[in-house]
């Protein structure tokens, strides 16, 4: 079991948690993953590691109140609690290679995964620019990045009344693309790199590709063991069926499969809104804290 | 003693109806109480232990007619009767409530028992279940343990075991017992493997299995969880930490069927669905947070014991399903129990029918499954199977949900990042006879070495490699 050290609201809908987890702390690795499973009838959630001290023996992790799992975490775990279940690190590192100039991007909550690969390209010698994508109570990371990178650019809007999900993703997709298009004009890197939802990907490696410009996409199929033990995970890369959390997480844009990934992205939509609505339903009740 | 008459029929274990059954994931099989057990244990005509054919049978020989003596022997006195065949178990058996309820008896201790020439066979499985379970509920077990403990335990060495399937848990029993301090590493949040996110509650109950490998704590056993070794930590880092390392990590990962539309949702391979129902506790969904997804019609692919399971699972869960297996009924490797349980829940078998395609409605969900008709030859392959061809003919049948159980093959996390273990074209890890691996004090045994194969062969190998570690870190210690 793995003390949260600290929790804090970091942004709307985004909450830290800096936990003591000294397993995983030793050893990860930029583009490693961590499986949690947060309550003894829970399910387990892939996460991603943003930073660590290997002495101290903590990691820190940021979610996107996105469902059940996640609001339950924030719901019901205060600093001081213990989470069950911390496994990892999962999945490969990110390669460690001078590549040059580097636009690496992260739409919403998929910033909190680009920031310690930015860092550590940056460390090792490339140009590294990051890009934002993001509705403006939700950015994070801001002054962090800033400090990390060659340039870090925050591509945002505010929220209006009546903004539903679709609306939003749609202002996100348009800003993301005109904003991308700019850079790639401007800076002309070496690769682009980015994490965010399936659906967000897909539209910016449409520009991305229209340049011919290598492309690396950290993909986000639905994990249940994240070991390489179900397929859960699988995906089509280079007409190859692929397990996202050993061969992954990260693959070439120009290879992955879009449509089947995004149409496999959604399969739990109708379970995964039961149970949130399940949920909200027992907090009404008071029959959870 | 006077012979008395051969008795020719089993003594029958009752087993909860069909009807109930369906509907939940209760344990199917009731056992046997212990007048019912005697019964059965007196059919036996006690062959001696040098000839016994069952023991011969048995892969871990497990001197049967002694513990069916034991339990006859004090018929009067329950307790003392199982304390003393449960002795004679854990002899060479630490996980028999394990083992009598999923090993395949009727290819193993049963198949030769010299009753089965005359009439049934001694039910064997079901009498070494009968003592595990009784002992279990009666505390015996618990006082047989303190017999088991071992004074000197972590004075002989520290070795670190795998995976905490079948084989490690084995293996660390064993090396405990002989004294010495065992670490196991699991990467999953619950240890059993198979056991646990595998094989379902009606065939296993997790309470159970729970309380088997708890007595392994009581032997100093530790089991670190959540630790995947070749990431959380490496096998180079276990070899400077301690004596010796044994690889018990199974045969987990799913193979896929290389054909059209095998990414369509509600395509699952047996190993997702199963660990979601019986790991993650899915079939308690919304109680419990794991989804699981699946329509009105199931059709599972394979006819192993992970396809029954499959199949028998989605029926509970209120599908109708259908196995379609490539090869004929005869030529189907799960058990026969199982096969015969299925039945009876009404799960229907297409035979001589492979897969061709997965064809998808327009929300990319799958609908319907094409297969060609197969034909059986007369030539056999090297598993002695019949061999099939394809016929050219074809057949779709529906389906909205589909599993795939066509086999599983080594993990391969370990040995991608421990370079220097060398591995078969199949992935699995080569060992010597003493089931050494390439690397000087790394052992391994289970399905890791084998391939996908049983429970019991996988204690047997966790046992064998028990001695083995013993006899190498004695001889390491020795002065050259
Ligand atoms: C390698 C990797 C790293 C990730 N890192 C982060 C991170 O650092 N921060 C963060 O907020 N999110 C991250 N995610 C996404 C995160 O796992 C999902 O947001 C989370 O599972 C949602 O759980 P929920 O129950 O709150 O939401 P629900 O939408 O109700 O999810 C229910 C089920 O769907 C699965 N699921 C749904 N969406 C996803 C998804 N996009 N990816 C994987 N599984 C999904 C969950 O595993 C779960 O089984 C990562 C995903 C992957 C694959
Ligand atoms: C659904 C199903 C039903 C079956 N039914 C039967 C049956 O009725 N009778 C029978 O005899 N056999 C049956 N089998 C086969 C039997 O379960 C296996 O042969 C047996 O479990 C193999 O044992 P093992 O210890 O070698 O490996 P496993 O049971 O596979 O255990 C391996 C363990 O190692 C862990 N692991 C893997 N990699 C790592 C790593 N890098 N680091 C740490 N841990 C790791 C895994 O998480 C797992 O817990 C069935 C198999 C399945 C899948
Ligand atoms: S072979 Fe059958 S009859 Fe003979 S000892 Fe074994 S169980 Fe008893
Ligand atoms: S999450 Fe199970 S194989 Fe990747």
């Amino acid at each position: 079991m793995y003390e949260i050290l600290e929790k804090r609201e970091i942004a709307a809908n985004n909450v830290l948690y800096k936990i003591h987890a000294p397993h995983i702390a030793r050893k990860v690795q930029p583009g490693q993953f961590v499986v949690v499973r947060a309550f003894e009838n829970g399910e387990r959630i892939p996460l991603t590691p943003v930073m660590w001290d290997a002495e101290e023996g903590w990691i820190t992790l940021v979610t996107f109140i996105r469902g059940r799992t996640t609001l339950r975490m924030n719901m019901e775990l205060q600093e001081g609690d213990k989470i069950l279940n911390i496994a990892g690190p999962l999945g490969n590192p990110a390669p460690m290679k001078k590549f040059g100039k580097i636009l690496a991007i992260g739409m919403i909550t998929g910033i909190v995964e680009v920031y310690p690969i930015a860092k550590a390209w940056q460390e090792i010698g490339n140009e590294v620019i990051t890009l934002h994508i993001v509705p403006e109570p939700m950015i994070i990371l801001k002054e962090d990045l800033e400090k990390a990178v060659s340039k870090h650019i925050v591509e945002s809007f505010p929220l209006k009344e009546g903004m539903g999900m679709p609306e939003i993703f749609k202002e996100l997709v348009t800003r993301g693309q005109a904003k991308v298009r700019e850079l790639i004009e401007k800076e002309k890197p070496d690769l682009v790199f980015m994490v965010g939802p399936a659906r967000g990907q897909k539209a910016i490696f449409d520009v991305v590709k229209e340049y011919g410009i290598p492309m690396e996409v950290d993909l986000h199929p639905i994990m249940v063991d994240g070991t390489g033990m179900c397929g859960a995970c699988r995906v089509t890369v280079g007409g190859e069926v692929k397990f996202a959390c050993v061969d992954g997480p990260s693959f070439n844009a120009y290879e992955v499969n879009w449509e089947e990934l995004i149409a496999r992205s959604e399969f739990y939509a109708d379970l995964e809104k039961k149970a949130l609505e399940d949920y909200l339903t027992k907090l009404q009740q008071g029959g959870a804290q | 003693m006077a012979r008395s008459k051969l008795i020719k029929e089993r003594v029958p274990t009752p087993e909860v109806p069909v009807e109930e059954r369906v509907k939940s994931f209760v344990e199917v099989n009731l056992g046997y109480d212990f007048a019912s057990a005697v019964k059965e244990a007196e059919r036996c005509i006690q062959c001696p232990p040098e000839y016994a054919p069952c023991i011969k049978g048995c892969p871990v020989h497990i001197n049967i007619p002694g513990f069916i003596k034991a339990l006859r022997e004090n018929s009067e006195n329950p307790d003392e009767a199982v304390k003393n065949a449960l002795r004679v178990i854990w002899n060479d058996n630490t996980l028999p409530a394990v083992t009598g309820r999923v090993c395949p008896q009727e290819e193993q201790c049963e198949a030769p028992c010299v009753m089965g020439k005359v009439g049934d066979p001694i039910n064997i499985g079901k009498l070494e279940r009968f003592v595990a379970d009784y002992a279990r509920k009666h505390g015996i077990d618990e006082e047989l343990l303190k017999e088991f403990i071992s004074e000197e335990n972590g004075i002989k060495g520290k070795v670190a075991v795998v995976g905490s399937g079948p084989a490690g848990l084995t293996c660390a029993g064993e090396l405990a017992k002989m004294g010495y301090k065992v670490t196991i590493f699991e990467a999953l949040h619950k240890p059993g493997g198979v056991l646990i996110y595998g094989i379902p509650e009606f065939r296993l109950p997790k309470e159970i299995l729970d309380k088997e490998i708890a007595k392994l704590h009581e032997l100093g056993v530790e089991i670190k969880l959540d630790h995947i070794v070749g990431k959380t930590v490496t096998l180079e880092e276990l070899l400077e930490e301690y004596d010796a390392v044994f690889i018990g990590t199974g045969a987990g990962t799913p193979k896929l069927l290389n054909i059209p539309g095998i990414l369509l949702d509600r395509i699952y391979t047996a190993n997702e669905f199963l660990t979601r129902i019986n790991l993650m506790k899915a079939y308690k969904f919304p109680e419990y947070d794991e989804p699981i997804s699946i329509g009105k019609k199931t059709i599972v692919i394979g006819a192993g014991n992970t396809a029954m399971d499959a199949a028998r699972s989605a029926l509970r869960m209120g599908s109708e399903v259908t196995i379609a297996y490539r090869r004929g009924r005869e030529d189907m490797t799960a058990r026969i129990e199982e096969i015969k349980h299925a039945e009876e829940e009404g799960v229907k078998f297409e035979f001589f029918l492979n897969p061709v395609e997965f064809i998808g409605d327009e929300n990319g969900k799958v609908k319907a499954v094409k297969f060609e008709k197969m034909r059986p030859l007369e030539e056999r392959d090297a598993k002695g199977k019949r061999k099939i061809v394809g016929t050219g003919e074809y057949i779709t049948l529906e389906a909205d949900t589909v599993i795939i159980a066509i086999g599983l093959e080594p993990n391969k996390i370990i040995s991608e990042e421990a370079t220097g273990l060398k591995t078969n074209p199949d992935g699995t890890l080569v060992v010597d006879e003493n089931l050494m691996t390439s690397i000087p004090g790394v052992f391994a045994g289970g399905d890791a070495i084998r391939g996908e194969a049983t429970v019991i062969l996988a204690m047997g190998d966790g046992k064998k490699a028990a001695k083995a570690i013993d006899e190498y870190i004695q001889k390491k210690r020795l002065p050259a």
